[in-house]
Formats: C-alpha cells, sequence, structure tokens
C-alpha cells in the first residue's frame, strides 16, 4: 500500500528479473520459485499453534510448521488424495481395520536438530486427550483403545491404544473397524511433539517445535504471526510441500472487504499477498469490473453445503407438512445472489457434496431455484393450522445477514413469519452446537473435514451429535438413519460405504430437517507476484503448502 | 492535609466504582447464551470432554463463585487445572485466556502500546487544531475564517466516525494510495513504518475530536472575553494578544482539560469503532474479539482496566483544577 | 437576546431540515405508496449476475428513485425513508429515556443532598467509567429474540445517556436551591416536591430543551453505530446505520448505495446540531455575549 521509493525499485526489479527469467529456467524443479517474503492477509486475530489445539486443514497455517503420519495431495483439478508424510505409506490395516501400522521415513529431524521417533507421534496423539488442550480436530479421540476416562500424559500415563514397539513404528489399536482412518491421521494431533521440548500445555503452543518446512520467528497476537525457514527440513523427504519464500508473514485480524480492495489494488507489499478469507460479495462484483484482478481471482469448483437447518424440535417444525413447505418456501436464487450470484455457488439439492465419491444426484422437492410458494402454501394448509412465527439465528456478518434476509423474504411469501436473531460468530456456534436451542433456524456452511461421504453426513446428522459441542443443528434424531450411519462407517469396501452413504443421504431429506441451498464456491485473490495458488473442490481452500513468488 | 484526605477519599471511591462495574461485568456476560468451554471443546465434542473442559477452565459453578474466584485471583493468583500441567496465573491475576492462552494481563500490556500509540498522537493533534482553531474563531468573531472553521466544526460533530474512517481509508489509501491500509507496526521495530499506520487514524479521529474542542473553546473563550476583568485589562492598554494569552485562555482550560481528561481516558480504554475501522489491534479491538468468542476473562480484565483509566484520568482532572486555577480549592 | 441574522438563517435551515425528515419518518409509507415500492419486496431482476444494480447511478429510475440495494433488489428510497423512521424513533426515544431519568435523578440529588446526591453522584462515576459501548454490543448479544430490537437499543442507549444531563442539572438545581425566591418558599412551608415542581423546575427548563436537542443527534448516532457494528434494530427493518455498514463495501461498485443512507444520516445529524445551537444561542443569553 506504501508508496515508498525503495519499494518501487525493488518491485520493478523483480519485474524485470521475472521477464528475463520466464524462459531461462532458473526454476527448480515443480515450478516452484525460491525466496521472497509472502504476506497472508486474514481476518483471524489469533492462529492456533498447538497441533492439539488446532483444527487447521492439512494444507493451511499449521501444515507449514509440522507434518504429521499422512497429508493431502491437493492439486488443481485432481481430486484430493492422502497420501503418506512422515510415514512411508498411509497405513497397513489389519484385524478387519481396527489396527492400523505406519513406519516412519529415515533421516527425520525437527528443528531443534533431533531426531523425530515413533514416540513424538504417539506423545503428540496423547497430548491431544489432556483437558488443557481441548479444542482441536477429535475425531480419533472416540476411536482409540483406552481413551475412556484418559486425561493425557502430563500426569505420567500412557494410552494403550498406541504401542510403538520400536523407534520407527507406531500401531494404532482402534475399537471398532475405521475405513477412513489414513484421513484422520492427517489431522494435526498426529504431528510428532518431543516430550524433552514441551514446557507445559500454555507454552509450547507459543512456538511448537516444527517438522515442516517453516518456523516461527515470532507471534503477536492480534497483529502478526512472522514464519521463517526451518534448516533441518529435507526437502527430498517432503514431495507435498515446495516451501517457496523465505518468509511467511501472516497479518491478523484484517477486515475481509478491505483485504480485498488492497489486493484489489495490488501495489506495494501486496502483491507479495493473498487473502485467507473469502472474496465477499461487494468485492466479487468490483472484480468483475476489473480485468487485471479478474486474472487474479480464483475461485474453487462447488465445495462446502450451505444449509437452513430446521430445529425440529420446536413446536412450530415438529410437523413434517410445515418441513416440508418449508423446502418448497425457500428461495434459493435470493440466497445465492446475498451469496455473490453464480460466482457464490451452484443450486443445491442434496446433502452429499460435489467432489465426493459416490455422490448420487437427486431432488425430492423439485421446484423453480426461487421456490414453489403455491405448493408451500398447499402444504401449509393441509396442516390446518397457520404457517407458525419462526426465530432464524445467523452470525452478524454481513453476508450472512443478507443470507438471512433472501431466506426471511422467501418463507414470508408463504405466509410464515420471520424474525432474524444476530449474533456473533462463536455465540452462534455455541448456542447451535450447545444444549439450550432458543432458535427455530439457522444457516450454516459444511464442508467436511475429510473427503468422504462420512464426512458430509455423520457430524451433521448422527443422534450423538446433538448438542454437546455437536454439529446436530436441526436436533434429528432418528433411529432408521443412526444404523445407516453405523453401517456404512464400519464398512471397508469403499464402493458398499458410498452405496449405503448416498441411502442415507435420501432417507435424511425424506425428513426434511435440512433445506439444502447452494454448494458454495469460495473465491480467493491473490497479489500479482504470487504463483501456484490455486483451489481445489475439496477442500474448497488455497493450498499453502505450495504457493510461491515469482522473483 | 485536606489534599491528602481529598485523593484517599478519591481513592477508596474508584475501588467502590471499579467493584460495582466488575460485578456488572460479570453478571452481564454471564447470561450471554454461549459456554466458553463448548467452544474450546473440539470436534467432533462429546459430554465428558465438555464436561473436563468446564471444570479446567473453573466454568463448571455458578458466576458469583466464578466472580469470587476471580476477585481471589486478583490477591493471590491462580491455578487452573491440577498437576504438572497445570496453568499458573501469579497474583495479581486478572484471569487467564484459554482462548488466547496467555494470561489477560500480558493481553493488556501487548495491546495497551497501540491504543497509547493512537489515542496520544491524536489527542496531541486534536488539542492543538480544536484549541487553536477555537482561539481564533472567538478573537476574530464573526470573520470568515470564524464562519469557516464553526462550518467545518458542526460538520465534524456531525460525522459519524466509521463514515469518515472508511471514507479516509477509500481516499487515501487506496485512490491516492497515500498511506498503508490496516495493521500497526510497533514503535520499536520501525519508528518509520509505526508513524506511518498511524498517520491517518490520528487524522481522522483529531478531525472529529477536533471540532468538539473549537466549538468548546470558541463558547468559553466568548464568554470569558465579555467578562469584567478582561474589559478591565483591555482599559488598562494591555495588548490584545496578552489579554487573549494570559487572562482569556487560562480560564478557557478550565472546560477543555476537563473534558480532555474524560476524552483520553474513554479513548486509552480502547477506541473501538476506530480500532476496528483501521484494523489496528488495541484494546478496543481486544474487546470486540472477546465478546464474540465470548471470552470473559479478557472482556471483564479489559473492562476493569479501561475503567481505571478512566476514573484516573477524572481524578488528574481534578487536581489540574488546582494548578490552572489556584482559587479552586478542594 | 441576540438577532445574528445569519445564525437565525442556518437554525432555521437546520429546523426546516429536521421538520422534512420527521414529515418523511411519519409519511415512509405514504411516500412510498406513492413511488410504487416497499423497503422489504426483492427485485432480483433489477440486478446482473453478480448481484449489481443494472443502470445508471445503481439503479436509479422512474420505478426505484434512489436505485436499488445490490444483492437484493429493494428499493432504496422506501429503505432511506423507513430508515428515517427507525433513527428519528429511536433517537427521540433514546432522547426522552436520558432526559427523563436525567431529569428526575439530576434535581433531586442537587435538592435533596446528602448521602442520595453522593449515591447518585458516585453511579454516575460508575456509569462514565463503564465501556458503554461494549455494555450495548453485550446487551444485543444477550437478549432473547422475543424482545423488540427498538425498544432494547432505546432502553439501552437511555440508559446510558443521562448521566451527562443529570450531572448539568444537579449543579444548576445546587445554585438554585441557594436562591432567595426558593429558601423564602420553603420557609412559608412549600413541600419539596411543590419546590421542585414550581420554582426549580421552571428555572431549569431552557437547560433541559437545549440538552434535549443537543442529545438527540448523539442518539441517533449511537443506533446506526450499533448497527453499523451488527447489534441494532434486526434486519430486515431498515436503518441507516446498517445500510452504511453494508454499502462501504460497495463504493467501488454502486457509490450511491453509500451516498444515500450516509447522506441522510449526516444530514439530520447536521440539522439536529445546528437547531441545538441556535436553540442555545437563543435561550442563553451569557454565552450570545
Amino acid at each position: 500500500m506504501r508508496r515508498r521509493l525503495a519499494v518501487i525499485a525493488v518491485a520493478a526489479l523483480s519485474l524485470s528479473a521475472c521477464n528475463a527469467n520466464s524462459s531461462d529456467g532458473k526454476e527448480d524443479k515443480g515450478g516452484t520459485e525460491k525466496g521472497g517474503t509472502l504476506s497472508i492477509l486474514t481476518s483471524a486475530s489469533s492462529v492456533t499453534l498447538d497441533p492439539a489445539k488446532s483444527q487447521n486443514l492439512a494444507i493451511t497455517t499449521l501444515g507449514l510448521l509440522v507434518r504429521r503420519l499422512t497429508t493431502w495431495d491437493i492439486q488443481p483439478g485432481k481430486t484430493a488424495k492422502v497420501v503418506p508424510d512422515l510415514a512411508t505409506d498411509t497405513g497397513t490395516p489389519s484385524d478387519g481395520g481396527r489396527t492400523w501400522t505406519y513406519r516412519l521415513k529415515d533421516n527425520l529431524k525437527f528443528s531443534d536438530g533431533t531426531a523425530i521417533t515413533s514416540a513424538d507421534i504417539k506423545y503428540g496423539v496423547e497430548r491431544s486427550f489432556a483437558p488443557e488442550l481441548s479444542g482441536g480436530l477429535s475425531y480419533h479421540k472416540n476411536l482409540l483403545v483406552g481413551n475412556d476416562g484418559y486425561k493425557g500424559p502430563y500426569g505420567g500415563q500412557g494410552l494403550s491404544g498406541i504401542e510403538t514397539p520400536d523407534e520407527k513404528t507406531v500401531v494404532f489399536k482402534l475399537k471398532v473397524p475405521y475405513g477412513d482412518w489414513p484421513w484422520l491421521v492427517s489431522m494435526p494431533a498426529f504431528a510428532p511433539v518431543p516430550k524433552a521440548g514441551d514446557a507445559g500445555p500454555q507454552k509450547y503452543g507459543q512456538n511448537p517445535i516444527s517438522s515442516g518446512p517453516y518456523q516461527v520467528e515470532s507471534y503477536q497476537q492480534g497483529n502478526s504471526l512472522k514464519l521463517k525457514r526451518n534448516p533441518n527440513w529435507d526437502q527430498a523427504g517432503d514431495p507435498v510441500r515446495t516451501a517457496g519464500p523465505d518468509q511467511i508473514v501472516f497479518q491478523l485480524g484484517q477486515d475481509s472487504a478491505v483485504v480485498a480492495q488492497r489486493l484489489i489494488a495490488d501495489s506495494g507489499e501486496d502483491r507479495n499477498a493473498f487473502g485467507a478469507s473469502f472474496v465477499p460479495p461487494a468485492q466479487l462484483a468490483q472484480i468483475q469490473q476489473n480485468a487485471g484482478a479478474k486474472q487474479r481471482l480464483v475461485t474453487s469448483e462447488p465445495g462446502a453445503l450451505a444449509y437452513l437447518a430446521l430445529n425440529v424440535t420446536r413446536p412450530g417444525l415438529q410437523d413434517l407438512k410445515v418441513r416440508q413447505a418449508i423446502q418448497y418456501a425457500v428461495d434459493k436464487k435470493a440466497f445465492q445472489v446475498a451469496s455473490g450470484g453464480t460466482v457464490g455457488g451452484d443450486i443445491a439439492t442434496t446433502l452429499i457434496t460435489q467432489g465426493i465419491a459416490g455422490r448420487q444426484q437427486f431432488d425430492l422437492y423439485p421446484a423453480d431455484p426461487s421456490g414453489d410458494v403455491a405448493k408451500a402454501k398447499q402444504l401449509i394448509a393441509e396442516t390446518g393450522r397457520p404457517a407458525p412465527t419462526l426465530t432464524l439465528l445467523v452470525e452478524n456478518g454481513a453476508t450472512d445477514v443478507s443470507q438471512a434476509q433472501a431466506i426471511q423474504q422467501g418463507l414470508v411469501r408463504a405466509g410464515f413469519t420471520v424474525n432474524i436473531k444476530t449474533a456473533d460468530e462463536e455465540a452462534v456456534t455455541a448456542e447451535t452446537t450447545g444444549a439450550n436451542a432458543d432458535y427455530d433456524l439457522t444457516l450454516a456452511s459444511w464442508q467436511p473435514d475429510f473427503p468422504s461421504a462420512n464426512g458430509n453426513i455423520q457430524p451433521l446428522f448422527e443422534s450423538t451429535e446433538v448438542g454437546n459441542g455437536g454439529y446436530n443443528k436441526s436436533r434429528y434424531v432418528n433411529g432408521e438413519v443412526d444404523a445407516l450411519i453405523k453401517q456404512a462407517t464400519g464398512e471397508t469396501d469403499p464402493a458398499r460405504a458410498q452405496g449405503l452413504w448416498a441411502q442415507a443421504d435420501k432417507r435424511i431429506l425424506q425428513d426434511a430437517p435440512v433445506v439444502p441451498l447452494i454448494y458454495t464456491k469460495n473465491s480467493f485473490l491473490h497479489g500479482s507476484n504470487v504463483q501456484n495458488f490455486f483451489v481445489a473442490g475439496f477442500p474448497a481452500y488455497p493450498n499453502y503448502l505450495k504457493v510461491s513468488l515469482k522473483r | 492535609m485536606t489534599a491528602v484526605r481529598f485523593v484517599g477519599g478519591r481513592i477508596v471511591g474508584a475501588l467502590v466504582v471499579l467493584l460495582i462495574v466488575s460485578v456488572g461485568t460479570y453478571a452481564v456476560f454471564y447470561l450471554l447464551p454461549a459456554d466458553p468451554a463448548q467452544l474450546s471443546c473440539g470436534k467432533p465434542c462429546t459430554p465428558q470432554r465438555l464436561a473436563d473442559a468446564r471444570a479446567f477452565m473453573g466454568v463448571d459453578v455458578p458466576w458469583w463463585q466464578q466472580y469470587l474466584d476471580f476477585l481471589g485471583g486478583l490477591f493471590a493468583g491462580r491455578t487452573f487445572g491440577s498437576g504438572p500441567a497445570a496453568v499458573h496465573c501469579g497474583a495479581p491475576c486478572f484471569g487467564y485466556s484459554f482462548r488466547l492462552d496467555a494470561p489477560v494481563s500480558t493481553l493488556i500490556a501487548d495491546r495497551f502500546a497501540v491504543t497509547f500509540s493512537l489515542a496520544t498522537g491524536a489527542a496531541v493533534l486534536w488539542l492543538l487544531l480544536g484549541v487553536g482553531a477555537g482561539v481564533l474563531s472567538a478573537v476574530r468573531r464573526g470573520s470568515a475564517w470564524d464562519r469557516g472553521a464553526m462550518t467545518f466544526a458542526v460538520a465534524g460533530v456531525s460525522a459519524p466516525s466509521y463514515l469518515v474512517g472508511l471514507l479516509g481509508i477509500l481516499l487515501f489509501g487506496f485512490t491516492l494510495d497515500m498511506v498503508p491500509v490496516g495493521g500497526y507496526t510497533p514503535f520499536v521495530d520501525s519508528p518509520l513504518d509505526w508513524l506511518w499506520h498511524l498517520v491517518l487514524p490520528w487524522c481522522v479521529l483529531a478531525f472529529l475530536f477536533a471540532a468538539v474542542y473549537a466549538r468548546l473553546t470558541r463558547g468559553q473563550m466568548l464568554e470569558v472575553l465579555g467578562e469584567d476583568y478582561i474589559r478591565t485589562a483591555r482599559a488598562k492598554g494591555l495588548r490584545e494578544r496578552r489579554v487573549v494569552g494570559r487572562h482569556g485562555l487560562r480560564n478557557v482550560l478550565i472546560p477543555v482539560v476537563t473534558v480532555f481528561g474524560l476524552d483520553l481516558g474513554q479513548l486509552l480504554g480502547g477506541a473501538v469503532i476506530t480500532e476496528r475501522v483501521f484494523s489496528l489491534p488495541g484494546l478496543g479491538s481486544l474487546l470486540l474479539e472477546a465478546v464474540g468468542n465470548v471470552d470473559l476473562p479478557v472482556i471483564v480484565g479489559v473492562t476493569l482496566f479501561s475503567a481505571v483509566l478512566i476514573i484516573l484520568a477524572n481524578l488528574a482532572v481534578d487536581l489540574l483544577y488546582g494548578v490552572i486555577d489556584p482559587r479552586v480549592t478542594h | 437576546m441576540n438577532f445574528d441574522v445569519r445564525k437565525d438563517r442556518w437554525a432555521a435551515a437546520g429546523a426546516l431540515t429536521v421538520a422534512l425528515f420527521l414529515l418523511a419518518a411519519a409519511f415512509a409509507p405514504v411516500l412510498c405508496a406513492i413511488e410504487g415500492q416497499d423497503p422489504y419486496t426483492y427485485d432480483l431482476d433489477a440486478l446482473d449476475s453478480s448481484g449489481v444494480p443494472v443502470g445508471f447511478g445503481g439503479g436509479i429510475s422512474a420505478d426505484h428513485w434512489f436505485g436499488v440495494e445490490p444483492l437484493t433488489g429493494r428499493d432504496l428510497f422506501a429503505i432511506v425513508v423507513y430508515g428515517a423512521r427507525t433513527s428519528l424513533a429511536v433517537g427521540a426515544g433514546a432522547t426522552a429515556v436520558a432526559v427523563v431519568l436525567g431529569v428526575l435523578i439530576g434535581t433531586t440529588a442537587g435538592f435533596f443532598g446528602g448521602w442520595y446526591d453522593r449515591v447518585v453522584s458516585r453511579t454516575i462515576d460508575v456509569l462514565f467509567g463503564f465501556p458503554s459501548l461494549i455494555f450495548m454490543i453485550a446487551l444485543g448479544a444477550i437478549a432473547p429474540a422475543s424482545v423488540p430490537r427498538p425498544l432494547l437499543v432505546v432502553a439501552v442507549v437511555g440508559a446510558f445517556g443521562w448521566p451527562s444531563i443529570a450531572r448539568v442539572l444537579r449543579g444548576q438545581t445546587l445554585v438554585l436551591r441557594t436562591r432567595t425566591y426558593v429558601t423564602a418558599a420553603v420557609a412559608m412551608g412549600a413541600g419539596p416536591a411543590r419546590v421542585m415542581r414550581r420554582e426549580i423546575l421552571p428555572n431549569l427548563r431552557a437547560t433541559i430543551i437545549v440538552y434535549a436537542t443537543t442529545l438527540i443527534p448523539g442518539m441517533i448516532g449511537v443506533e446506526a453505530a450499533l448497527s453499523f457494528l451488527g447489534v441494532g434494530v434486526a434486519p430486515p427493518t431498515p436503518s441507516w446505520g446498517r445500510s452504511i455498514g453494508d454499502a462501504i463495501a460497495w463504493v467501488g461498485t454502486d457509490p450511491m448505495f453509500l451516498v444515500f443512507p450516509g447522506g441522510a444520516l449526516f444530514l439530520a445529524t447536521l440539522a439536529f446540531n445546528v437547531v441545538g445551537d441556535g436553540l442555545r444561542d437563543a435561550l442563553d443569553t451569557r454565552t450570545a455575549g
């Protein structure tokens, strides 16, 4: 942003250097140029760096700092694959999917130069059970043997479900067969943590000992996180991380509209930056009229499902007819426009999202994208009661409020009265996932934590996920669906599992606990010096591990 | 002796005020429909893990018990959890943010530097601009300058800060590309960058506040200039500059100092909207984030801190009266 | 009394503007009926595929006098005049709450003195010490959806607005109490209620009127700020503050979306401030010199 001579001079230099070098092959393998300082502009004000507490996807912030047993290979135009990271393969199952064995690669080192051993993996997973370190992705915690009452390694106890027969071998023992386990060990809790370097739960997250290409240089909560190279990281043993920039700076707490404006302007240091937040609809429209910025806009394939959850426990929504009426009354077109138009997403009719293996396309409530008001009114008339008054709880961001109003005006057409209640993001999450559900409707968006139909269905519709922090925001309980989910989760044959998930998809929508709205497309903007910036269908976020700068 | 008793009385009063503010804050924020433990339970969560997180954070007891724990922490420090992994927060413990993994006092100290930079820089600007413009307007009453300045001032008083701030960003940040947009660099890292990032927020705040001060100063000055002793001074043949400077300004300063103390005290406690508009990581931003994250320890800590600042500012104003105008006795 | 013609012209213009806003707010449904629009109906046909209004100046036309809102196609003129309703009603309501509380508490504290006065003074200190904006945000977050938002905003903004007027009235009452005609009335056996009503309040009338007028623009500003921060009146009830918050992001593509609500808020606040200045000059001979 700043106009200073030095910056202009540097920019000019790099521009000419780039012209001179574009064809003479100064790039190293994989087309990644090395060097420079990459800025990542984000609205988040703090970053959770402790692997036990992190909910990061494998390809974002924490993936730059720590490696896990497996990780994701995300390439443009290809489906997401789980690939070995610290381990030599994605895991060898035995005992019908109850035991998973991993071997570590050779010559693995932490940033302090010490060797990474199987004990460090075990210790890292054990830490994630400590109440002091709660908050991370916890799928593994329900599965590992010995999890009952286990409170982490700080009291001296180990977890019996993890065995380390030698320095290079880790064996996980599960209570039930779990076909997607190779995806789970790509989660942050499966990053190695050296026991000797763990100064306690409140200290470790300030500067975790790194196993990836970068380590923390400085971290000022609310302001910036600076990463520098980890000299002990070996490129040869890490095929997924390209580690282009010499330094990566996260600018924290930035307004997402201002970030988009800065990246549209593309001046000074912002040429070396990209935005980690979605580009808001207003800036999307602005970019459509700006050819230069349009080239730097990267839109994902349709990914996360945006849906309207109907709280089926509320008096007004216990009647299936009323919920079906809502399916017809909702104006998906207006919702789509409020989300940025066609660049914001495609109209959705199913729960399993596009790009997930085994998805079947169907529409139980066929109607024009703007809804079928007559059909909705007819269904309401069949109930013999007037359409109920409903409270719609949403986050107070500008886009959320526009989306809520789009839903509201759609339902009003069929005779519903809808009161919008806004609250901060965390407060909405707390209310919709907590015990006291004082809402009838809420807007939500769900991107699976791993690319399997399991991730689309189980967290949102199993009866165990109601309240207590679970994401079953419709509070939908159906024994038949629970049984289907259980059967599909334990199924190790992918084709058969996929068939079961598709069956669950239809069965759930027959009860109409949610209205699928759109499969959202996420748009991100980057500066003109940023290279290798792409967004796949799953996950619909940029792959931080491959981004580099033009030199 | 009376001065000592005065200050002592004020301090006791201040402590009572702080106690009420802290009880009020606790009670109000406890009613939020959000369970802080639930937000850090992880995904997916189970009832057992939720209960563990609640117990560890000390939120599994009624709010008044939590408040007493908080008061106890102020004097004796607190320990969360038990065993080798326990989190210690030494006295005076203003609470511990589990979300940010830091004692609230540390967080406040980190963020206060930003707010302090913002508030003091802007205060210097607006005092100079506001009082200067006000005095000039009063002295040249009815002139083109007076009319222009006062029109400008009434516009400044009427304009919402976020609108002025955002338009400033659009004009100077994007269209003219003169200053950086958003962010903060600590003074010790680079004084130039520090200055560069703060110029626009300073100017915006100063514009809005200077308008208030210009109107206030002008009004007071006109009143003072109409008083008998000024007429006497003029009649004695003193030069106008001396009349205004010596006799006028001194009396104008009392209301200005009163308002200034309150304004500065409030700003130092967090300029919520300005910090948000300019993405400045100050106390106001910390507080807004904390409200959003239901981070109760941070909310209470920052609220109390800002109340302390306002009370100190009040006290300073009272003491300053004596310096400006020796006739004022306590 | 001072009859500065130019000042009076200013004040008159301010009063006229205030009157126009009041009329627009009162007759918002009529005005919208003439235009043939309302602030709630979506018109997606007025937008292009990325949600931007089609046509000149954000879709200004004979149908949409101020154009339409991006992403929804709702009529901006209707939103602005209904927004005037929200802003003025909340501003006036909150001012009324603050003035009533301020007069009751301030005059009684000044009149009776003693421990009651000390309690009031401390309470005023406490309220000045509260980061009130954060409190309003928090209250906005905890209030159940069944509580009407406009009432909540009026109550909360008013509850934090009374200390300044109470402090001033307390000071003036302290002075009035020592005046001979008050002591005379008391000596003749008049009860405190009668003295307050007959002797004190009439003498405070000018101060109260001036203070109320100068409070209104501030209150309008607070409502707009709360809506800007997303905790004011609930959507889709139009509010200038929320429109401004939305419009800022669109200023590059649809500047008129910001100009109309932003201009309305600025003009209304300015007009009230000018009227307030005029009243102060007219009623307070001291500052008019």
